[in-house]
């Protein structure tokens, strides 16, 4: 169990910057993710945490203890890597037990805690097969019991379950969240997958470029994002953004349109953020805006529509039950307690 | 033309190449180690003689055997020393990088170099009066200044094994970087996570992941030495004595110098036979049959 803190900590490769001077607590306990797009830093900051990746700069304590110098093989992490990193030579218990057995455990112990972690995965069945008579998600199965087979002070997990196929992830997830539960060790896990990040975290760390963007729970994140990098990347699907100004207390796009009202100065070069189910859809001539449908999509769970006025493309979630036609004449309002202003050259939220 | 007569059309021209320069020699070998034929007295063979001349070999020629205890010797002294100095270059430039290329390109040298060269070079060395080797040696240990490299039986076979490691290491080194390189790095990374030590991590990861492919460099480099015959032409000269004769030198000694053309065939043969039983025990003791599971 350990209090994860980073003290100003920087990666550069020569003239690139991995990770840029960036400081964070990890609670103990804490499921905690970071997220981003590929490049962001997150891996690297990750495996700064492992120790298989030194910091060029800045500080990284356990528990208040400083452990920039201690190698990997010391830090007590454990650690679930994208491709799994089973041992292609050894069966699933020689997987699972060597942990234990570089670190000289008895063998009695050895073989009782192997059967533990191997009953928490549903593994017991196959204890004798080589990893590559094992399915990917059977392979992941073994990668955690690996990793939860000795009490690490933090767990680490890049990407898990990006190379599992869509119903299996959704299913490993629930696992996962389970056992972190069941577990209560630190964890700190890596993804560019937001709904895992929404699902899984305490608490969300997205990045981009190096910097952590913003830190919050999942539910600050979603509903109060920082700047335009965030609101963009959390959701799906992604949150509506249209360019424009406002003038006299309303919101009016690029074209020309006027759309809304909003609480702001007038102020021009702003971005309008709206979430998909936060667009109310009416008969012709009922809400704010005459629009038309430019695509309609059935999901099965409810009913996609791309909606268009002007040059300007909108997505908004509907009712299943909801029928109409390409090119159909609608009516469209915006939930005015749900939009988000920001600037468009700083990318930052405009706060009223 | 059928389909069947068109395939074996276009095998013909490698089969027959083939036939004239690989079987015709090799039939040819067979039928003459079972003749008389000496090479003084008759341009073609004589007498058949049955297994006479295997018979001699194995009953009634101590140099013989002698010979294929020197040939075991350098074999098992070559593979160890060549596989090791591979397997240890080959941990050493194992990485990505410049550098690392580049190094790897300039190492491959000495598997460039012709062997003729290198061996004529190497006795050149080795030469207690005038050799580079034999002066630095004696420069860095005074106590071996006094030793006569290529006189000595033991020194002999050494600088033998060691002549052949600096050709085949660079070769063989090439072939475990390759090995090296393809192992997945996060296996490596998840035994350092584990909390294994950078020995026990080569030991219980690398290791049993690279012996696919260091099985196959100790297949090809025992059948490199069984072959190996120039550096003793050009090194030792099969001497002191008879003390680094192996088979093909040996071999080469009764067909061109003794002009006893069936023994030197029977020989050959014998060692043909050796090398086949030899890479047949390899592949069963290396690629065990794999249980399914």
């Amino acid at each position: 169990m350990a209090k994860v803190t980073l003290r100003n900590v920087s990666k550069r490769w020569g003239a690139f910057i991995g990770v840029d001077n960036q400081s964070l607590v990890v609670e103990d306990k804490e499921f905690f993710v970071l997220l981003g797009p590929s490049g962001c830093g997150k891996t690297t900051l990750m495996r700064m945490i492992s120790g298989l990746e030194m910091p060029t700069d800045g500080d990284i304590e356990f528990d208040g203890q400083r452990v920039n110098d201690e190698l990997a093989k010391d830090r007590d992490v454990a650690m679930v890597f994208q491709n799994y990193g089973l041992y292609p030579h050894m069966t699933v218990h020689g997987n699972i037990a060597y942990p234990l057995k570089v670190r000289g455990t008895p063998k009695g112990e050895i073989e009782s805690r192997v059967q533990e972690a191997a009953r928490q995965v549903e593994m017991l069945d196959f204890l004798d097969r080589k990893p590559r008579a094992l399915s990917g998600g059977q392979r992941q199965r073994v990668a955690l019991a690996r990793a939860i087979v000795r009490k690490p002070r933090v767990f680490l997990m890049d990407e898990p379950l990006s190379n599992l196929d869509a119903k299996l992830r959704v299913s490993m997830r629930a696992e996962l969240k389970h056992l972190s539960n069941a577990l209560k060790i630190t964890t700190i896990y890596v993804t560019h997958d937001q709904v895992e990040a929404m699902t899984l975290a305490d608490r969300v760390a997205v990045m981009k470029k190096g910097v952590i963007q913003q830190l919050g729970p999942p539910t600050e994140i979603f509903d109060d994002p920082a700047n335009l990098f965030v609101a963009g990347f959390i959701g799906s699907p992604a949150m509506n953004l249209i360019n424009g100004s406002v003038r006299n207390g309303r919101f009016i796009t690029m074209g020309g349109t006027s759309t809304v009202a909003v609480n702001t100065p007038d102020r021009e070069r702003v971005v309008l953020g709206v979430r998909a189910e936060d667009i109310l859809v009416h008969e012709e001539g009922g809400g704010d805006l005459n629009v038309s449908v430019y695509a309609y999509e059935n999901t099965g769970e409810n009913v996609m529509l791309t909606l268009q006025f002007g040059q300007q493309r909108v997505t908004a979630r509907t009712d299943r039950g909801l029928r109409k036609k390409q090119d159909e004449k609608v009516g469209l309002s915006f939930n005015p307690d749900r939009l988000y202003l920001f600037d468009a050259d700083t990318e930052e939220r405009i706060r009223t | 033309m059928t389909d069947r007569s068109f395939k074996y059309m276009f095998i013909a021209p490698a089969f027959l190449l083939v036939s004239a320069t690989v079987l015709y020699p090799l039939l040819y070998a067979i039928w003459t180690s079972f003749h008389e034929w000496r090479l003084s007295k008759s341009r073609a063979p004589t007498d058949f003689v049955w297994f006479e001349n295997y018979a001699r070999a194995f009953f009634d020629d101590p140099a013989f055997l002698q010979s294929v205890g020197v040939t075991f010797t350098f074999i098992i002294g070559s593979v160890v020393s060549a596989i090791l100095v591979a397997l240890l270059i080959a941990l050493l430039l194992s990485r990505q990088g410049k550098i690392y290329t580049v190094t790897r390109t300039i190492i491959v040298l000495p598997f460039a170099m012709s062997p003729a060269l290198q061996g004529t070079s190497f006795r050149f060395f080795l030469n207690q009066e005038f050799g580079v080797f034999d002066r630095l040696i004696g420069f860095i240990f005074p106590f071996a200044a006094e030793i006569d490299w290529l006189g000595d039986s033991t020194w002999a076979m050494i600088w033998l094994i060691l002549t052949d490691t600096w050709h085949w290491a660079p070769f063989l080194s090439l072939m475990l970087i390759g090995g090296l390189l393809s192992i997945p790095r996060d296996t490596i990374e998840a035994a350092s996570v584990d909390g294994a030590s950078a020995w026990m991590r080569f030991w219980t990861v690398v290791l049993p992941q690279l012996l696919p492919v260091l099985a196959i460099a100790c297949v090809l480099k025992t059948i490199f030495s069984f072959k190996m015959f120039e550096y003793v032409y050009l090194l030792t000269g099969g001497g002191p004595g008879t003390s680094t004769a192996t088979l093909t030198y040996y071999a080469y000694r009764q067909g061109f110098h003794a002009y006893d053309m069936g023994y030197a065939s029977a020989i050959a043969f014998v060692l043909a036979i050796l090398l086949i039983g030899v890479s047949v025990v390899y592949f069963r003791l290396l690629f065990p049959k794999e249980k399914e599971v």
